[in-house]
């Protein structure tokens, strides 16, 4: 009885199948046949300049369509609560959620989000012209269950880089943008302060912000990720990428530095109010988007070396079907349409959305000159970063219990810039409460 | 007689057991029913990543000795003893000090108790927000004046001595209406016979509160700290907007831990034991300050 089918989701799911069916060119022509009337799709991502985006574009899948769509876009935290605990309880609140990069593994590992390498084999419900495969290997590799199945279609390749927003005091100044960690000081030193505008900040997620610090002076997080995770936060290299980048924060953040999150960086450089940032390409690109004071002398750069390489950092995050989505098909529909190569060719063009996960679309030429920003080819910028990521030093944030050792890096580093402890001291704590956390997840190290 | 006496008192007895029963399974399913089942899961490692895990008591008391035995907790204990002790005390000091002040029946009085109540009834999301503007020096008009006067203060909730005072402060300016009202409440309903007779006697301003108002609001005040102790352990909506639990732990009170690590981490088993150990805290609270609060004016 608990399963009983009710008369509108069989007219619902019968619409549905004779939409996709219309939709992929099997079923006879209908002028004005709207394939998925009476379905109602959930969808929800967190706020990020491309689902905000999406926003806009959404009214046509519902017109096309026929298919009413519910969209939420909560801030980053919200939405993985939120998200963590409707995938847990197999809830049917959700058709379409982003698979976050950093619970891959608890996501895809529990089997939360569904394999689309079905929807994707089948004719019926993928256009012949779609092409998975034109989407960057660097990013579709992340989603892959143990299987080898792909759990999501990544939307994003989120690389991180060097932005300027007054790169005019830094050229006064004599300098260029900081192609290492050792001219990094040298320049913020000579621009802090100029104009009244503070000379570094990054986000306050330092579990993302700091690794690519971390690496560059020849640390890691774990000791061989994904086979050894015992952590290796505490070793001299760790200390004293630490406390390196703990001095950027201390001696030329803002006041407050450690209480900015991703937007309000952003709201910053586009502002002016802050100079030089290590952040997303998707936030800092938006310093050369109209509605920016700083569109004219804002800079860019790939993300600084350090002694022992160069480690941006690169994220991705994609769509996925919950396991217990009861409109499987209709959010599949949704998810061949927001990734097609059409959409998105239409987001950039319209928008300048460049954070693109389809090579077709980044090796255009117009692609290449449209991200040449005040002379910066951000354009070469994203795609070394994407092809840097696929030595696969990205491989520690994956793993299921990352999000414990993301926390103690969190909390070791604002210890260190808020003067509690030293960059040694924090380091130290991190090193024993990740150990604690990762046995307690049921890690043998 | 007696028989049929005492079987109407049993018939009696009977009724009001049968008249009793629908609201006790009220009671069993709203509050015993999830309350139990939280005790129930704080003795398993549930965690949604682990399927079966929720009827795993093989260690059941793992949770426990995880919460008693690592620190964590205690630390986060201590932050929440401080960040009571504090809010409730100012509340509690600036509750009694406005509700004398503006214990008098002019309009002017009225319209500016009903001033002072607006931050009670804001939404705490609103407070929050209200907060991190005034505590943000980029945007903050404090920190503007601040500035011109050449004063250039640190931001409050990123320094780790002045995070936690900065969540009280905005916590006592939102609930010190509460201890305010309820104090007001009594001191209107206090009688005038026994403030005459003290200014007959001669007694100071200070001896009028001290041996005639205080005793008599002194039950209406307990009630109102024992309200504000108990949700002060809730503070939650100020340390999620505006310190997250940092500079590193130092505003990771309690309940903030509980979150963390139900929701951030997904272990429900061990965020349940720690739901329970606060339970357990507030309750034993509770009953001891209503202990040293009972009696009130017939104790005067």
């Amino acid at each position: 009885m608990g399963s009983t089918i009710g008369r509108r989701q069989v007219l619902a799911a019968g619409t549905a199948a004779g939409g996709l069916l219309a939709l992929s060119g099997k079923a006879p022509a209908a002028g004005g046949t709207k394939p998925l009337k009476g379905v109602t799709l959930n969808i929800s991502c967190w706020s990020a300049p491309y689902p905000l985006l999406l926003a806009k574009y959404i009214p046509e899948f519902e017109a096309e369509t026929g298919a009413r769509v519910i969209y939420t876009t909560p801030s980053f935290p919200i939405y993985n609560q939120r998200m963590g605990l409707a995938l847990a309880t197999r809830s049917d609140a959700y058709d379409v959620v982003n698979v976050t990069f950093i619970f891959i593994g608890q996501w895809i590992g529990a089997g939360w989000v569904l394999p689309l390498d079905s929807f994707i084999a089948n004719p019926k419900l993928t256009p012949a012209d779609w092409n998975a495969a034109d989407f960057f290997p660097g990013t579709t590799t992340a989603f892959r269950n143990a299987a080898g199945q792909l759990c999501a279609i990544p939307w994003i390749a989120d690389v991180m880089m060097g932005g300027a927003a007054r790169y005019d005091l830094i050229s006064k100044a004599g300098f260029a943008m900081p192609d290492n960690f050792s001219e990094m000081p040298k320049m913020l030193a000579a621009v802090n302060g100029k104009d009244g505008v503070p000379g570094f900040l990054t986000e306050n997620h330092y579990g993302w912000t700091f690794p690519g610090y971390l690496q560059g002076f020849g640390a890691n997080i774990f000791r061989n990720p994904p086979h050894d995770l015992m952590p290796v936060l505490d070793t001299p290299a760790a200390v004293e990428a630490a406390g390196f980048f703990s001095d950027l924060l201390r001696k030329f953040g803002p006041r407050g530095a450690l209480s900015y999150t991703y937007d309000e960086v952003v709201a910053a450089l586009k502002s002016g109010t802050v100079n030089y940032a290590t952040e997303n390409e998707a936030f800092v690109t938006q310093m050369a988007q109209p509605g920016s004071k700083v569109m004219r002398t804002c800079g860019f750069s790939l993300f600084p070396a350090g002694p022992a390489g160069r480690f941006p950092q690169v994220a991705t995050h994609g769509w996925g079907i919950p396991a217990g989505s009861r409109n499987k098909d209709a959010a599949w529909q949704f998810i061949t349409w927001a990734m097609s190569r059409k959409l998105l060719l239409r987001m950039f063009r319209e928008h300048g959305w460049s954070s693109v996960t389809r090579r077709s679309i980044v090796e255009l030429p117009e692609f290449r000159s449209k991200l040449t920003l005040n002379g910066f080819d951000v354009a070469k910028m994203y795609l070394d970063t994407v092809d840097l990521a696929a030595k696969g030093y990205m491989a520690y944030r994956t793993v299921p219990p990352y999000p414990e050792v993301d926390r103690q890096i969190d909390i070791a580093i604002q210890g260190i810039v808020s003067g509690e402890k030293t960059a040694q001291q924090a380091m130290a704590a991190a090193q024993r409460n990740s150990i604690v956390q990762l046995r307690r997840a049921g890690v043998k190290l | 007689m007696a028989a049929g006496r005492t079987a109407w008192s049993l018939e009696r007895r009977r009724a009001f057991t049968l008249g009793l029963i629908p609201a006790l399974a009220v009671l069993a399913v709203v509050t015993i029913g999830p309350a139990l089942y939280l005790v129930v899961t704080s003795l398993t490692p549930l965690t949604p990543i682990r399927p079966g895990s929720g009827l795993d008591f093989s260690t059941p008391f793992a949770n426990y000795r995880q919460a008693l035995f690592t620190g964590s907790f205690d630390h986060s204990v201590w932050l929440q003893l401080e960040l009571s002790a504090i809010t409730v005390g100012l509340q509690t000091l600036l509750g009694v000090a406005l509700a004398l002040l503006l214990n008098s029946e002019s309009r002017f009085m009225g319209a500016l108790r009903t001033g002072f109540l607006v931050p009670m009834v804001l939404p705490p999301i609103v407070v929050a927000i209200i907060w991190k503007v005034l505590y943000t020096p980029d945007v903050s008009p404090v920190y503007a004046m601040l500035d011109a006067f050449g004063l250039r203060p640190g931001a409050l909730i990123t320094s780790p001595v002045w995070a936690l005072p900065a969540i009280a402060l905005a916590d006592t300016w939102e609930w010190f209406p509460f201890t305010m009202l309820m104090v007001l409440a009594a001191l209107q309903m206090m009688p005038n016979e026994p403030l005459e007779a003290a200014r007959i006697d001669g007694a100071s301003a200070w001896q009028m509160f001290w041996h005639v108002r205080l005793p008599y609001i002194r039950p209406a005040l307990t009630v109102a700290v024992l309200f504000r102790l108990i949700d002060s352990i809730k503070a939650f909506p100020l340390i999620y907007v505006l310190t997250n639990g940092g500079p590193g732990r130092v505003t990771e009170v309690t309940n903030y831990y509980a979150f963390i690590q139900t929701f951030n981490f997904a272990y429900w088993g061990y965020g349940a034991a720690i739901a329970t150990l606060m339970v357990a805290g507030v309750f034993g609270l509770s009953l001891l300050i209503a202990r040293l609060g009972a009696g009130g004016v017939e104790d005067a």
